[in-house]
């Protein structure tokens, strides 16, 4: 029989794709909260910043750590792993963002990688993967939920879901109503210029950078939770919410919501199709892929000084 | 870079060759290499243990890996992030042509280095379109497919239909290797001599109308097109040579470790390639080599050592982000040059040490 006849024998039912559909609307809040917190960095500071996934690994490693070694509250040790995250966001970008602020984008996002594959070996020295230790970290709001017609809706998942709505929302009027969001979107276009109209470029972007490593924190936890907590894992996980945010073409808050959205559902509805459940991973890239293709299928050449 | 500073201020001074002319220089080098090489594959194998032989031989490999790589990003000025998916490709042709024929392995080698060349470019052709940072991420974007992929079909481990893998099997057949080459030691001498082959097809392009043509679109490709510069043809020239290269590379690794498996083709491993690419230096194809005894020997050092490989990982990335602040060509412009300087500076010392008591005040 020709494969796609039987892959549409094979179609779930709508009753068993409910579930998914709950975890992919999940999933794709926290892709947009990701996919947002890394383009507001890329249009002020001209960095894409790629470690956003290693700083928040890191972050809800040191929240399990301390939660089952330290004996800490949950909520102060999630609290410790936001602001671990926003402030080593911040670090970097303090050191490094005014060393690089002249040279190519394609330089700023490989610097980036250096600080990735460093926090991937910190945290397999300290939180080694081997040997079969495996962790997790449990929102208490996992065992709180409502039921949607049958299927079961946990806290967390309506929280992975309001975050990522919120974050929009709340970024999208930050950027158009307020002074620091403003100045900004002037940055975003020239920074030189911005800098002679007397913006403190400096500050504005030591902002920026606070508020996408806070975000990164945000995202390592709920994914953390959500996903696993393996460094590994959460690390390259930010290459879903990076593809939300090229189909955005790395400027559209708005757009890199509904594709991360988009992203989370179809990768989660997938899952339940025998035929293409081990291939569901695939959809970031796909999706990215083909809309990177498309927007840019009328583009001749490309005029920008290319290379490191 | 280091290197033709040094030549100009020396043909200054001395009476500039003819041009078609035998300079002394021109004669020495290649001679050097040549030495280099036969000492590599005459002397070296004997004098290493088996575990280091196996380390060579990927040090070979990954040179090559390194080699392709180290063209894209530093004569054309575009990054991939996609290379370990790209060898994963090559491995994964090689592996199944040698379970599936009996041809012999140098036409394999080729076989999945041009079958790489014709999907890299495929991959190349509408991603050439996109400017540097976005090349760079729809490269990491397909590698994360193959990767997906790669999980799931496996590597051909002679079983039967188009994927040749066959997951029950209790005996799984170790790939071929050529026959002059069955034992470590003679497939390290043949790795190195495929090599030195890949080296100087990309030295042919390099010094010749395709590496010209790199420069200029390197330096600006509105420029370079302006000039007249096919910049489509040489930035797909320049993904299908990386391409078959790293094509080549993976048929050499699937004969070397015998057996393949997808988890050791991550995204990680692409970004730590590019790591070390950048480290070793990407204006010089002694670089690559380079990359590859940073990636494939010094992993086996420390392992010998006691020391845990994170801590090379920490220290790649250390490597890129210095790389990118100060010493855009890499250790192997750097290194020379720092030697250089500690040689000035202990020559000082010693010449302030020597008349200082006479000229005290």
């Amino acid at each position: 029989m020709h494969p796609f006849i039987l892959l549409a024998l094979s179609l779930p039912s709508w009753q068993d794709e409910q579930p998914f559909l709950v975890t992919g609307l999940a999933l794709g809040g926290v892709y947009a909260l990701s996919g947002v917190g890394m383009i507001v960095l890329y249009r002020t500071t001209g960095v894409l910043n790629l470690s956003f996934g290693a700083v928040g690994a890191f972050g809800a490693l040191i929240a399990w750590q301390l939660i089952n070694h330290s004996g800490m509250n949950q909520w102060l040790a999630y609290l410790v792993c936001v602001l671990f995250a926003g402030v080593l966001t911040l670090a970097y970008g303090a050191v490094f963002g005014p060393a690089l602020a002249g040279r190519d984008p394609l330089v700023k996002m490989t610097a980036t990688l250096g600080l990735t594959l460093i926090l991937l070996g910190v945290m397999d020295l300290l939180w080694t993967s081997s040997g079969g230790a495996s962790r997790s970290i449990n929102l208490p709001t996992d065992n709180h939920g409502f039921m949607v017609g049958q299927v079961q809706v946990t806290t967390t998942d309506v929280i992975g879901l309001a975050v990522g709505v919120a974050v929009t929302i709340v970024t999208t009027v930050f950027l158009r109503y307020t002074k620091l969001g403003t100045a900004m979107r002037a940055m975003a276009n020239d920074r030189e210029i911005t800098a002679t109209l007397g913006v403190p470029v400096r500050r504005v972007e030591a902002t920026a950078w606070f508020g996408c490593g806070v975000l990164s924190g945000v995202a390592g936890i709920l994914l953390a939770d959500l996903v696993a907590l393996d460094a590994t894992t959460l690390t390259f996980l930010v290459i879903s919410s990076l593809a939300a945010a090229l189909i955005a073409r790395l400027s559209s808050i708005v757009v890199t919501f509904v594709a991360a959205i988009v992203i989370g559902v179809v990768d989660a509805s997938i899952t339940p199709i025998q035929s293409l459940t081990n291939y569901r991973d695939m959809t970031p890239f796909v999706l990215a892929a083909a809309a990177l293709l498309v927007i840019n299928r009328h583009r001749v050449i490309s005029v920008s000084r290319q290379g490191i | 870079m280091a290197a033709t500073g040094v030549e100009t201020a020396e043909t200054a001074t001395r009476p500039s060759p003819s041009p078609r002319g035998f300079d002394a220089r021109t004669l020495v080098r290649p001679a050097v290499i040549a030495a280099l090489l036969l000492f590599v594959l005459l002397a070296l194998p004997s004098m290493l243990s088996t575990y280091y032989v196996d380390a060579s031989t990927q040090v070979a490999i990954w040179a090559i890996v390194a080699l392709g790589l180290g063209l894209l990003v530093g004569r054309v000025g575009m990054v991939s992030l996609g290379q370990a998916a790209v060898l994963a490709l090559g491995a994964w042709v090689a592996a199944r042509l040698l379970f599936a024929t009996s041809m012999p392995f140098p036409v394999v080698l080729l076989a999945s280095g041009l079958i790489t060349m014709v999907l890299g470019t495929l991959v190349g052709l509408p991603a050439l379109r996109l400017s540097g940072l976005y090349l760079a991420l729809i490269t990491l974007m397909l590698a994360g497919a193959i990767t997906v992929v790669l999980a799931t079909t496996n590597f051909p481990n002679g079983g039967h239909g188009f994927l040749g893998y066959n997951g029950s099997a209790v005996h799984i057949p170790a790939i071929r290797r050529p026959s002059i080459a069955g034992t470590d030691p003679a497939f390290f001498r043949y790795a190195v001599i495929v090599a030195a082959l890949m080296f100087l097809l990309a030295l042919a392009h390099v010094r010749t109308r395709p590496g010209r043509a790199w420069a200029a679109i390197r330096q600006s490709e509105s420029a370079a097109l302006a000039a007249g510069i096919n910049t489509t043809l040489y930035k797909l020239w320049a993904f299908a040579l990386a391409s078959f290269v790293t094509g080549v590379a993976g048929g050499l690794l699937a004969g070397s470790t015998r057996y393949l498996y997808s988890y050791d083709f991550t995204t990680q491993e692409s970004i730590t390639l590019l790591a070390v690419v950048l480290m070793g230096g990407i204006f010089s194809l002694w670089g690559a080599i380079v990359a590859g005894l940073l990636l494939q020997l010094l992993p086996q050092l420390l392992n010998s050592w006691g020391i845990s490989p994170d801590w090379l990982t920490i220290l790649f990335g250390i490597g890129v982000l210095q790389v990118l602040l100060t010493a855009p060509a890499g250790l192997v412009d750097q290194v020379p040059k720092d030697l250089a300087r500690l040689g000035r500076l202990l020559v000082g010392l010693f010449r302030r040490a020597v008349p200082a008591g006479g000229r005290a005040p």
